[in-house]
């Protein structure tokens, strides 16, 4: 599988949260399209999407690739941009297993061995689960609005939806893995639709599907979220959200190794 | 007076002289029979370790796998293949080959995982000869694994304790299970060294969840067949794959290789040289001293062939005396370079290889032919200007000579 990078990505998938702000749905007038802060206005809310004091949720992902296709439930609590759980709930295989984000630590809480080990080094590369998100994927965090100059290059109708194009470069000296985003959100309500990422050779390498837009834990949000390596025609890795609460009472110690093993 | 005994007292009249030309002579034998040794042991050790260790003389793999290593490009047909390849005198054993993490306490380290056939797998590799500490993999055994001594260290764990390994299977689930270390393996290759982890076939299977195939057929060739022979065999036989040769897979050390003899016979045209010059002035000095000598024995009516009979005769009873010192000297040296060796310090990293602290010389009878035949044949070189013009000396101006 390939070791692309998708940080952003993930951090979005599962709920890794800002220390920010806004709870639920109370975001502040949008400034007009033609404001100059109307793309970073559009991005924070994207940034925000998922991010809340802390979250729990219940979600699946399903992954189909050359060789396999293979489903996992699993449920997720974040605190912070500090911390993340995400249990295993199913297959049978595999029930059990953790992953906990420390800072910038990640642990695997393995079910057969009753072992916690820090993924570390090379493994950071390999793939989480099976699925098209590595390992580094969980650890990093870049956010949009302030790693990348922000252009609307496209406002029109699409397939009968008024859409806008955001074209995301990145900012020089960031240190972030894509050469271009291209975030398309459609104008009713600034869902995100699709994402387009480019590497730096300005080849499309993957693209990322938001669908079953509702209201979930007081926000609407995109509930599916399906990966595409487009260099792997056919394969995917699609998250659904069967259920998210946000600013759940969560203590810090609810993120340690320890626990891990409790769970 | 006969020759041999003229030149035998020229040779004690001055015995310092003489004892001086004599100990360089034997010097620059003792010198040659160390270096041609010691460079011929560490080919052998090179290309023993590569070989034995590693490569095998022939790999076969799935078409695919070389270019883009992946635990789905296997060749599905090895038992076939291996039946064949045994029917027709090949040793050949196959290896399933894996990436993951491993790890012990707080420390964890990538792997390479190799699940191979043990009991096959002695016939054309000595990995297992290479166990340090512990022992070696049983058949049976799916539960130990045998480890790399650098991950060893990285890991800080040793003989007997629990690691866990850690990677995706085939299924695309989380491969996770707990091994315990049987072994550790001393210097081979730095892969292996820094992250070779060997596990039995069947634990291999079951870790990442692969019921057939294999990853990579290593072939040893029968004697005296020449590599491009066995590969060739190896292709008739194993059709729709990927075959190679050691040459193909390491080029760089087997250029090394190959150009070893030719760097090395170089190195020791150099060696040679340094020494023939030694030698030369040795001999120059001996005649140039001897000119009013010489002159006189001319005077005396000797002819100037025989007093390059003499000349030569007096090389040739220092040069068997120098030989048989050199000889008697390098009894103890090679002796001692051939079972302690050299220590060169830390291991050396050469191309991928890791080469052993110890470096040892091999010592056969052939290694003797070449320094004693550049020994003559420089020395009498050497003398032969020399002696021409001692020969062709004018009595008068001779004995003028101061």
């Amino acid at each position: 599988m390939t070791a692309l990078h998708r940080r952003h990505t993930l951090a979005l998938l599962l709920g890794i949260a800002a220390t920010s702000l806004l709870p639920g749905a109370a975001w502040a007038e949008p400034p007009a399209d033609s404001d100059p802060g109307f793309a970073v206005y559009v991005m924070n809310r994207l940034d925000d999407l998922f991010r809340g004091k802390s979250s729990h949720g219940r979600s699946s992902m399903e992954v189909k690739t050359e060789h396999f296709t293979r489903t996992l439930e699993m449920e997720a609590w974040s605190k912070g941009t500090e911390y993340s759980l995400i249990r295993i709930l199913s297959p049978k295989k595999e029930a059990g297993m953790a992953t906990l984000k420390a800072g910038n630590d990640l642990f695997s809480y393995l079910n057969k061995t009753g072992r916690t080990i820090k993924i570390t080094g090379g493994m950071l590369g390999a793939s989480w689960m099976g699925s098209h998100f590595d390992n580094d994927d969980l650890v990093r965090e870049t956010r949009l609005s302030e790693d990348y100059e922000l252009a609307l290059t496209y406002k029109g109708t699409v397939a009968d939806e008024p859409i806008y194009v955001f074209t995301l470069t990145p900012k020089p000296d960031t240190p972030v893995v894509w050469g271009k985003i291209e975030t398309v959100i459609r104008q009713s309500d600034l869902m995100p639709l699709r994402q387009a990422f480019y590497d730096e050779e300005g080849e499309r390498v993957r693209e990322l599907i938001f669908g079953g837009h509702r209201i979930v834990g007081g926000r609407l949000l995109p509930t599916t979220l399906t990966m595409k390596p487009l260099d792997a025609p056919g394969e995917y890795t699609k998250f659904t959200y069967h259920s998210l609460e946000f600013d759940v009472d969560l203590d810090d110690d609810f993120f340690s190794v320890q626990r891990l093993k409790a769970l | 007076m006969n020759a041999f005994s003229l030149a035998w007292r020229n040779v004690w009249r001055n015995s310092r002289r003489s004892g001086v030309t004599i100990a360089a002579m034997a010097f620059a034998l003792l010198t040659m029979l160390a270096y041609g040794t010691l460079s011929e042991g560490m080919l052998k050790k090179s290309e023993a370790s590569l070989l034995d260790l590693e490569v095998g003389d022939v790999q076969a793999f799935a078409l695919e796998y070389r270019d883009k290593p992946s635990l789905y490009e296997r060749v599905e047909n090895d038992a076939a293949v291996i039946g064949a390849l045994e029917e027709a005198g090949m040793p050949v054993a196959s290896r399933l080959l894996g990436s993951g993490l491993i790890a012990f306490e707080q420390n964890s380290a990538g792997a390479n995982l190799r699940g191979i056939d043990v009991l096959r797998d002695a016939r054309v590799s000595k990995i297992g000869e290479r166990v340090v500490r512990g022992s070696w993999l049983q058949p049976e055994d799916i539960e130990g694994v045998v480890v790399g001594y650098r991950l060893a260290k990285i890991l800080n764990a040793d003989v007997g304790d629990e690691v866990v390994l850690l990677s995706q299977a085939a299924d695309g689930s989380t491969a996770n299970a707990l091994f315990t270390v049987r072994g550790v393996l001393g210097s081979s290759t730095e892969a292996v060294d820094r992250g070779g982890v060997f596990l039995t076939q069947a634990a291999f299977r079951e870790f990442f969840v692969v019921d057939e195939g294999a990853h990579q057929l290593i072939v040893r060739r029968s004697d005296g067949e020449s590599l491009a022979v066995t590969a060739e065999r190896v292709v008739k036989l194993a059709p729709g794959l990927d075959v190679v040769t050691r040459r193909d897979l390491m080029p760089t050390v087997a250029q090394m290789l190959d150009n070893a003899e030719v760097s090395s016979a170089v190195m020791m045209l150099i060696v040679y040289t340094a020494i023939g010059i030694v030698l030369l002035n040795a001999m120059l000095m001996a005649v140039f001293e001897r000119i009013r000598e010489f002159g006189i024995l001319k005077a005396l009516g000797v002819e100037p062939g025989g007093v390059l009979r003499l000349i030569f005769a007096e090389t040739l009873l220092m040069t068997l005396c120098a030989l048989a010192l050199g000889l008697l000297l390098s009894i103890p040296a090679l002796w001692y370079l051939s079972s302690v060796g050299l220590d060169i310090g830390s291991n050396v990293d050469f191309a991928g290889l890791a080469i052993d602290s110890q470096w040892v010389a091999v010592v056969h009878p052939g290694a003797f032919v070449n320094p004693i035949v550049t020994l003559v044949v420089v020395v009498f070189a050497a003398t032969l200007y020399p002696a021409i013009r001692a020969a062709r000396l004018e009595p008068l101006e001779a004995l003028r000579h101061r």
